[in-house]
């Protein structure tokens, strides 16, 4: 992803204007979906998308030739965040709905459209999405960068402004609270079902 | 079900599918309609064009104000090497504050943060610590301190420049680490202007030395980290 997103941002900075519609299309999803689970509201992280990529607009010429200019779009979109955030004085928007994972097509028999590969356990993403949600924003951050979005370390604590060490900390938190949460809510939805509860009366 | 192990969980996550994004707003579309080929940042143009306006400035600044008159009678080598001194302060910060590591778009700001508050600590306790002087040199002593501010203001004059300038070049860079960043280019400013003050104040305390001298580094990173972010983000 790098190597084209600096190819396309070296184009755009020349005034290809169609290179910026492929940056968007390359980077957007993910960052719509890094700003979906920190505002937990799709229309606000809908709008500070745009904003995202307004101000990347409007701050070009601060790129590097050469340089990889995801990591940079991503702090303005945890800035972006962070501002709305402040504005609205408060760092949480509403509550999990669940409504920010798109509905997948299904065929007549119920199965996923092009699902020729072992179909994904959707209820069981949902139920990690929604635990997801409830971590507190710097975890939930910390687990998007890095599980979701893929990003080292590093890379997620230039992003979020924070150090390397600090990141780890909330990452590995997160992850555990994750698993707690998910083990939680699936020894709720059926007790039965688990398997670690060793011969427990 | 239990909870799931590391690599069930990082499964889970990535198959979150990822959403569709909205198509770009009316404000972009029409700041696209009128795209032109823009300038990209040359982060060693720009920490050379910081250093070379930051040193005539701080040259005319020392023209206008002069030499030290104790400058004759003063060790050479204490002299060259605090000068170096300084002007490593200087350089090093403003390179640091403005030229990211090979392949990336942001400067090391926090390593210019960092840096800031090593150079401070250590012009500080340098100046306590390494003071010389001749029959011309000045001294006042600890009671008199306070006549440290005509060089407090000095100090922070030279450092106006450096800082105003980096903050210049690093526009819309930093979304993050801008106070870090800003924080470094004011800690350059204020070794500049412990350059400044070196070649011109002939008070030899150790206390003004170290206090004022090196204060004008922390003093001059303060009011930058509080001054210089907003025009660093984008």
């Amino acid at each position: 992803m790098s190597a084209d997103a600096i190819r396309l941002m070296e184009r755009y900075v020349d005034g290809d204007a169609t290179a910026f519609r492929a940056l968007y299309a390359l980077l957007a999803p993910k960052l719509l979906g890094y700003l979906s689970k920190m505002t937990r509201e799709r229309a606000v992280a809908d709008d500070l998308l745009q904003q995202t990529f307004l101000k990347v607009h409007r701050a070009r010429e601060a790129w590097v030739r050469g340089a990889d200019p995801t990591p940079w779009i991503y702090a303005i979109a945890h800035r972006t965040f962070l501002d709305e955030a402040r504005r609205k004085q408060r760092a949480v928007v509403g509550v999990a709905k669940g409504d920010d994972l798109p509905e997948v097509k299904a065929d007549l028999d119920g199965t996923a459209e092009g699902a020729a590969e072992p179909v994904p356990d959707l209820e069981r993403t949902r139920a990690a999405m929604a635990a997801l949600e409830s971590l507190p924003p710097q975890q939930r951050e910390a687990v998007v960068l890095t599980k979701l979005d893929g990003k080292s370390i590093a890379e997620a604590a230039a992003i979020a402004g924070t150090t390397p060490g600090a990141m780890k900390v909330r990452a590995h938190r997160g992850y555990v609270a994750l698993r707690k949460a998910l083990g939680a809510s699936d020894e709720a939805a059926g007790p039965s079902a688990s398997s670690d509860d060793g011969g427990k009366p | 079900m239990s909870a799931p192990r590391d690599y069930e969980l990082d499964e889970l996550l990535r198959d979150a599918p990822l959403p569709d994004p909205p198509p770009l707003g009316d404000l972009l579309e029409r700041e696209l309609a009128s795209l032109g080929p823009a300038t990209p940042r040359n982060p060693r143009r720009d920490a050379g064009l910081v250093i070379g306006v930051s040193l005539v400035y701080a040259a005319a600044l020392l023209a206008v104000l002069r030499l030290r008159r104790d400058l004759d009678g003063l060790p050479v080598g204490w002299m060259i090497a605090y000068s170096a001194a300084w002007f490593a302060g200087f350089a090093s910060l403003a390179w640091i504050a403005i030229v990211p590591a090979p392949g990336a778009m942001m400067p090391r700001w926090r390593m210019a943060g960092v840096g800031a508050a090593i150079a401070a600590t250590m012009f500080i306790a340098g100046g306590m610590l390494l003071h010389e002087s001749t029959p011309l040199s000045v001294s006042y002593g600890l009671a008199n301190l306070h006549r440290g501010h005509w060089c407090l203001e000095i100090g922070v004059a030279t450092a106006i420049v450096p800082a105003t300038v980096g903050a210049l070049v690093l526009r819309g860079v930093l979304p993050v680490g801008s106070r870090w960043a800003a924080a470094g280019l004011g800690a350059a400013g204020g070794s500049l202007g412990g350059l400044v003050l070196h070649l011109h104040c002939p008070i030899a305390d150790g206390w003004h030395l170290g206090i004022v001298h090196g204060g004008v580094v922390a003093v001059s990173a303060l009011i930058a980290a509080l001054l210089a972010p907003r025009r660093m983000s984008p």
